[in-house]
């Protein structure tokens, strides 16, 4: 609440950045909770011997509305395959196209650039401790063009602010904040 | 309800409350914030954590306003009221 408050009085004072964020941080943490419970390996520091809880669709063998999801969320992420949560998510062809639909709106530029939503994916993954999320963001992140210094400054807040939320729920501290608009 | 009771502001020392006063200024609000306050109830802690803290939210690579929202999504993803 008061860093939604605080991010408006810094200049992000439009309602649909907001729920721009907030759809990006829902996204991110289904798919990182799929991920991770299906003990996914991450796409970009793999670990070896890891099995999937369920197979993994092969795009070789995928029915035609599926390769289109998987060619575009390669595109997308400018991988050379589909990333294994789509995989895992393609056994029910209708739901992957439908949910796609939401990721590649959610994940272009929008209210928030795409550099911007990559940073607060990785927020969300670091913070819910996502190891496939964190893998796949951080990527994200530095493809998109975040220096290793942004990098640093990222994990700095999340450290800090990780810390923040604990001492507030600690002591059970009520917002500054409470009007319905934030502020 | 807080679990404890938050000193205000005229309870800390001058120094204290001179950095507390600052707050107003680097929220651009007319109060002093409870984790100000709550931060400040132990020094060295209130110290480290507030000087990392303001150093870390500093226009750097990402801007303060990127690092406003950065700390706006911890706390979603960690349910934090506050």
């Amino acid at each position: 609440m008061a860093h939604v408050a605080a991010g408006k009085l810094q200049g992000y004072a439009e309602d649909r950045i907001w729920y721009e964020l907030a759809f990006t941080i829902g996204l991110t943490h289904g798919m990182n909770a799929l991920a991770d419970a299906l003990r996914l390996s991450p796409e970009f520091t793999p670990k070896p011997g890891g099995t999937p809880l369920v197979p993994l669709v092969e795009p070789e063998a995928a029915p035609p509305e599926v390769k289109v999801v998987f060619d575009e969320a390669a595109a997308l992420f400018a991988m050379d395959r589909p990333p294994a949560v789509l995989r895992a998510l393609a056994h029910d062809p209708g739901y992957l196209s439908d949910y796609w639909i939401a990721v590649k709106g959610i994940f272009a530029d929008g209210a928030l650039d795409r550099l911007t939503k990559a940073i607060m994916a990785f927020a969300t993954s670091v913070t819910a401790k996502s190891e496939y999320g964190t893998d796949f963001h951080l990527r994200e992140m530095r493809r998109l063009g975040a220096s290793e210094r942004a990098v640093i400054e990222t994990l700095e807040v999340v450290q800090l602010f990780n810390g923040f939320t604990k001492i507030a729920d600690t002591l059970r501290l009520t917002p500054d904040f409470s009007t319905p608009s934030g502020l | 309800m807080e679990i404890v009771r938050i000193p205000e502001v005229h309870e800390f020392s001058p120094e204290e409350q001179q950095v507390m006063e600052g707050m107003k200024g680097w929220y651009r609000i007319d109060f002093v914030p409870k984790m100000s306050r709550v931060m400040r109830v132990h020094k060295a802690f209130g110290k480290g954590y507030g000087r990392a803290t303001r150093r870390a939210m500093t226009d750097g690579a990402l801007s303060r306003k990127q690092k406003e929202m950065l700390a706006a999504t911890v706390s979603a993803v960690s349910v934090c009221e506050y």
